[in-house]
């Protein structure tokens, strides 16, 4: 019998590091107690200033410590031209291992490619040649676009109106959290439901 | 009853229940919720978001009962008319900086936009008026309907 339950512990184990180690638009444990929805728009400035001073902290304190887990969904607003494109980028940047490196360069460069809409040179400038090509195929691939269409379309569900948006959930309760709220209001918040 | 005895108690009874419905909204989900909607307007230092955070609902729960129970009339309408328009100041300053945040005025979900600037000037102004049937009364009415 010991044996037995040692195996499924153990299979449990490497299910649950296996959901943490990967790092892409998800990530973190998939049953941390807490898990955040961060719909952005590669083009909203609030949503890099979100990015720049919030979302690294969060990460590093509550996702790497396995206590929430961040889910980053694509909400571009029509309002925003080159909002899609970059996020077809960013999702085909996602599918060869890339994301990270593409949000935050996107995130970095937003002014430039905002105003210029070179947004897939901006994109391949940090790849390699063979990356870049397969980039460039991927976010015109039917998966890709509706990937996007499809986290778009899980925001209008849920009501979403603005970016950035986090929606927090904790015991079967959600809170939508519009706007760049700073790290240590958000911490404070963190702490207090993982407290409860 | 006088025309204006009738419009100030209409008055007093909506921006009364706006008032409670307001301190319901936020009184029903964890301070800190309130408290990152302040945050999110970029306004104001931690240690003010979070004294705000912890006592507006209150307040706004006592100015809502007193207006309807018509007590100190005078005092606390002239109080919801400054509260309403640090509201609305505070508001359109978020608005004109492009802020995609909620209003937070009603609890979650209510995003800040051009209607709610309309709703808050709304009742800025018919709170305004209050104050100004409030006043123009004889001193014998100033401490009831």
């Amino acid at each position: 019998m010991m044996p037995f339950n040692l195996a499924i512990a153990c299979s449990l184990m490497l299910a649950v590091s296996a959901i943490a180690a990967e790092p892409g638009k998800a990530i973190g444990s998939a049953v941390a107690p807490i898990t955040i929805e961060l719909f952005s728009d590669f083009q909203c400035p609030h949503c890099k200033e979100l990015h720049d001073e919030t979302i690294g902290p969060l990460i590093n304190e509550f996702v790497n410590r396995n206590r929430v887990f961040l889910v980053r969904r694509y909400y571009p607003l029509p309002s925003h031209a080159y909002a899609k494109p970059a996020a077809y980028l960013a999702c085909a940047a996602e599918k060869i291992g890339k994301y990270n490196e593409v949000s935050n360069l996107l995130y970095r460069t937003q002014e430039t490619w905002g105003a210029n809409g070179k947004v897939e040179e901006t994109v391949c400038s940090i790849l390699k040649p063979d990356e870049a090509k397969r980039i460039r195929l991927l976010a015109k691939d039917p998966a890709v676009i509706s990937e996007v269409d499809k986290d778009k379309a899980l925001g209008d569900a849920q009501k979403i109106t603005q970016t950035p948006t986090m929606i927090i959930s904790h015991n079967g309760k959600s809170y939508p959290i519009p706007g760049a709220v700073s790290y240590s209001m958000l911490k404070r918040f963190l702490d207090d439901m993982l407290g409860q | 009853m006088s025309n204006s005895k009738r419009i100030a108690l209409v008055l007093r009874i909506v921006l009364g229940c706006v008032w409670l419905y307001a301190a319901y909204t936020k009184l029903r989900q964890p301070w800190l919720v309130f408290a990152m909607s302040i945050d999110a307007y970029r306004l104001l230092p931690e240690w003010a978001v979070l004294t705000i955070a912890r006592t507006l609902p209150w307040l706004e729960l006592v100015i809502g009962i007193l207006l309807i129970a018509g007590i100190a009339m005078r005092y606390v309408a002239i109080l919801g008319t400054i509260i309403l328009m640090i509201f609305f100041g505070v508001m359109l300053s978020a608005y004109t900086r492009g802020l995609g945040i909620d209003c937070g005025c009603f609890g979650l979900g209510d995003a800040l936009s051009w209607k709610t600037l309309v709703r808050d000037g709304s009742l800025l102004l018919a709170a305004a008026g209050l104050v100004y049937l409030c006043w123009k009364r004889r001193p014998s009415d100033r401490f009831s309907s």
